[in-house]
């Protein structure tokens, strides 16, 4: 098999070196410019041929700028690749937990004790995780990292971060707060979702008095709440829609009701999951209530998602629902956002609305106003792929985020460059 | 290529093991199949598919070519046309522009005993109830109208095996499916398949048996606790040749006693040997022991396997496969060496400790050591799409400098997991004679856009995306349609 002597694991290694150091170069006032690239835009343009785009000071500086190659500190040939924004993983739990299982400390969840919305999950995000560059390789350069109802309906709230080197990674500590209402979450409340919603509705309305009536709640003057002060401080402000509240539910029936029981309150409300949204997919568009899906999963694992289909994402993005897509399970995250959105479009969503809900969807949905598209002024989140982007065969040869250039090597590098040679018996495997 | 080898190395050491435990008899004396295979395909008209671009699942390739189908076996394939001295056939599909595929076999699935709805109802997989569990037959848990079924099939899923759960280290026989709807397991049952027997390594019996503090709760309670069935399982295996070679003898002496009634009036005196007491457990382990059941291992990491297969030579049985095998790239020369297989994901990692070393070049690095490598599911949801787990593999072996072509990686999903079942003499590959197991796909079914059009078992169109034909399982009636 000849394709033995093309690897050189020397050889390798030496690459690898080079282009850590090209990635610790200072990139502060350095200019960019990326030419010949097939620029997925997101915006009206949609995809230019041919394009280029120019980076400075972490932003989009310019588009097809005519004439001012030689100005660029760097200039880099994509040769006709495409050029994506770096994608956006609307729900994982990278940096809060190493492994899925077998460990004691996940700190997504809180488990041997009572903490709702207040529960802060951007304090545990470690920065340094292995994990992190493992999903910079699938393209994903933001992410939504979500806490997991453990005690509590409420979840606590979210984070968002941006997966680069610069500190700080977390660029929104809390940006909303997450309430499970599903099957799998009723014991959390006594068995019954009837009484989650409940609950729900008990803890707005705590929230609302607190809010007028803070001095006097804290003087000891209120009754008896049911949440803690730290939980009501964080629904408030989901009272006026400055952040929004994530629901997480599944069945059907149950999108209907628990929305129409929120109507009285001007919140801001974001499906999560929604295995049955497409049932409802008219009313969740006549509420512009946008959804995240995990669009890989179809599977009728209970008897809140029996209507569970890989097409729910094509057909709520045709009937007008905003959607965005998310990995959602903690060692899922690492590799399949593209691969959902690639199975989306090949059941039914159109190519660029599947790369929408990985960038301006998610960017509008969550609030991050200057990411998610190629244009002049936004976050340089930029990708080069080596193909179509969406193909499971397809990973990016190259990746900056806000204008700097990220390593694209991860653990796992290392560990395939270590055992690549297994002829080779000059150097023992702890040496290599 | 050098999986032929492998096979080859692993029927030697069977034989081997044949030659130093003198055949076995076990099975004059009780019935083996007490739940044969009731599956029979429907009659098929004689069909040719014609115009597509065929991986044959055995590292062939054919850019424009037809196959053609009679009496539900492949009866011809070639490039271009079929050629005029060729019978007519009732019914011509069009390929252009679609890809034909072996049906893709799936060695590692739960589907049915871990059925949909996943409530505890249907958790049945695991006996977890005591460490050696070899007694347990997982046919006995399937529950054939679990609708993940026809979810696999949509995913081109024509074959598949189930195994136990991995909570025990020895947790039972594995049954093999052809993926068909039926009433009941038998008529899903691959006929005369051999059945496989799980194994399993590492993290999850001894969590399982640690925590419930009956043991084993450590790696080395694991090995001793796999060693003490084997010594049993000799044993057993022992007195039943034992019983056999007396039996023989008596069987003999009476005949001989018949022949020569007139002459003498003496008696037998070769006493009637007593019939040994069965026991299921040990049933299985002596049937591993003679070569008629093939070991499924469960195994993560490298030093383990390295383990298991000391282990197996200890005494005497060949592991089939290791499945999970996430570190199988660190000892794939050895893994060549001794024949086994290595059934893996494309790129799952992370989930637990002893899967933390998981590379996206685990199965390309396993094939290019000339090793047997399968991709496998273990997963509802990864048993819809083998075909991309297998481009995703692929494509990181390619990234890393080899050149993996689709009709070589197509193997990872036909012929070679058909071997590991040994079930490769009648499926796995678009060749002369065997089942016409087939997937049209819309596209290139290493692209994430493709989809199965068309799935074919023994020559049944089983599967149609553009007319809608597919099973419905009695639980989806009026659960899942949309019309209601």
């Amino acid at each position: 098999m000849n394709y033995y002597n093309r690897f050189e694991t020397g050889k390798y290694l030496r690459l690898t070196a080079l282009l850590a150091a090209l990635f610790a170069a200072p990139m502060a006032g350095a200019d960019i410019l990326i030419k010949n690239a097939r620029l997925i835009t997101g915006t009206d343009q949609g995809t230019l041929l041919n394009a280029s785009v120019r980076v400075a000071s972490g932003l989009i500086t310019g588009m097809n700028p005519s004439s001012d190659d030689e100005t660029a500190t760097e200039v880099v040939d994509a040769s006709g690749a495409y050029v994506t924004t770096g994608f956006f993983d609307s729900a994982t739990t990278v940096g809060t937990a190493d492994i899925g299982g077998g460990i004691r400390n996940r700190d997504y969840t809180v488990r041997e004790a009572d903490m709702g919305a207040g529960f802060q999950i951007s304090l545990a995000i470690n920065r340094y995780s292995s994990l992190i560059p493992m999903m910079r390789v699938q393209g994903v350069t933001r992410a939504l990292v979500r806490p997991d109802a453990g005690n509590n309906i409420f979840a606590g709230q979210s984070a968002l971060i941006n997966l680069g080197n610069a500190q700080p990674i977390v660029t929104v500590t809390t940006n909303a707060v997450f309430v499970d209402l599903r099957e799998s979450a009723t014991r959390y409340s006594g068995g019954s979702r009837a009484k989650a919603i409940l609950d729900l509705l008990d803890a707005l309305d705590e929230a609302a008095i607190y809010a007028k009536n803070t001095k006097a709640y804290r003087a000891g003057k209120l009754r008896d709440f049911k949440q803690s002060e730290r939980d009501l401080r964080a629904l408030v402000p989901l009272l006026s829609g400055a952040k929004p509240l994530a629901l997480m539910i599944d069945r059907a029936a149950d999108i209907e009701t628990i929305i129409g029981q929120l109507q009285p309150y001007p919140l801001r409300l974001v499906l999560i999951g929604g295995r049955e949204a497409w049932k409802v997919a008219a009313f969740l568009a006549a509420q512009n209530i946008p959804v995240v899906i995990n669009p890989m999963d179809n599977l009728p694992s209970s008897f809140d998602q029996l209507g569970a289909r890989l097409d729910n994402a094509a057909l709520l993005n045709r009937a007008g629902v905003k959607i965005a897509l998310m990995t959602e399970d903690v060692y899922t995250e690492t590799r399949s956002l593209v691969q959902g959105a690639g199975v989306a479009v090949a059941y039914g969503l159109d190519w660029e609305d599947a790369i929408k809900a990985i960038t301006v969807n998610p960017a509008a949905i969550w609030g991050l106003p200057n990411y998610g598209s190629i244009a002049v002024g936004r976050q340089a989140d930029l990708v080069i792929w080596n193909g179509d982007p969406l193909e499971v065969t397809s990973r990016p040869v190259k990746m900056m985020i806000d204008g700097a250039w990220v390593s694209l090597t991860t653990r796992q590098t290392l560990l395939r460059n270590r055992y690549a040679d297994l002829q080779d018996t000059e150097i023992p495997f702890g040496y290599r | 290529m050098n999986h032929t080898g492998s096979t080859l190395r692993g029927s030697i050491f069977v034989l081997l093991a044949l030659f130093l435990f003198p055949a076995t008899s076990i099975a004059e004396h009780f019935d083996k199949n007490p739940f044969p295979s009731t599956y029979q395909a429907s009659t098929a008209a004689d069909t040719a598919i014609v115009g597509a671009h065929i991986l044959t699942g055995d590292g062939g390739e054919i850019e424009s070519g037809y196959v053609i189908i009679r009496q539900g076996l492949i009866t011809a394939i070639g490039t271009g046309q079929i050629p005029a001295s060729e019978a007519p056939v009732s019914q011509i599909i069009d390929g252009s522009n679609q890809w034909l595929t072996p049906g893709i076999i799936d060695v590692h699935s739960h589907l049915g005993n871990y059925a949909a709805p996943g409530y505890a109802a249907h958790s049945d997989g695991n006996e977890a109830t005591s460490p050696v569990t070899a007694e347990v037959w997982t046919e006995h848990s399937v529950w054939p109208q679990d609708p993940q079924f026809p979810l696999a099939l949509a995913g081109g899923v024509t074959t598949l095996q189930i195994l136990p759960g991995s909570a025990n280290l020895i947790g039972g026989r594995s049954v093999v499916l052809k993926n068909v709807s039926s009433r009941t397991v038998q008529g899903m049952k691959f006929p005369n398949a051999a059945y496989g027997l799980k194994m399993a390594c590492g993290e999850n019996p001894k969590r399982v048996y640690g925590s419930k503090g009956s043991g084993p709760s450590t790696r080395m309670g694991n090995v001793a606790g796999y060693r003490k069935s084997w010594i049993k399982a000799a044993s057993y295996k022992a007195k039943w040749e034992k019983y056999d070679q007396e039996l023989t003898a008596f069987l003999a002496a009476e005949n001989a006693e018949k022949t020569e009634q007139d002459g003498k009036d003496d008696k037998n005196d070769t006493k009637e040997p007593t019939k040994p007491e069965r026991d299921l457990e040990l049933d299985t382990l002596a049937g591993v022991l003679a070569g008629e059941i093939r070991v499924h291992n469960h195994c993560y990491r490298a030093d383990e396997m390295a383990q298991m297969i000391d282990i197996s030579k200890e005494f005497g049985y060949q592991i089939t496969s290791f499945q999970h095998a996430v570190e199988a790239y660190k000892i794939a020369d050895l893994l060549a060496e001794n024949g086994i297989c290595s059934a893996m994901w494309a790129d799952w990692t992370r989930f637990k400790l002893e899967s933390f070393d998981g590379i996206d070049e685990n199965i390309a690095l396993v094939d290019k050591a000339g090793a047997c490598a399968i991709v496998h599911s273990d997963s509802p949801w990864g048993i819809q799409r083998l075909n991309q787990e297998a481009a995703k593999a692929m494509a990181a072996g390619n990234r890393m400098g080899m050149a993996l072509t689709r009709a070589h990686a197509m193997q990872w999903l036909s012929l070679n997991p058909a071997k590991s079942l040994g079930i490769d003499d009648r499926t796995g590959s678009i060749a002369l004679n065997k089942m016409a197991d087939l997937v049209l796909w819309t596209a290139d079914p290493f692209s994430v856009y493709s989809r199965a059009g068309k799935v074919m078992i023994d020559g049944v169109l089983v599967y149609d995306l553009s007319t809608g034909l597919k099973p419905v399982t009695d639980f989806e009636l009026g659960l899942r349609v949309r019309e209601l």
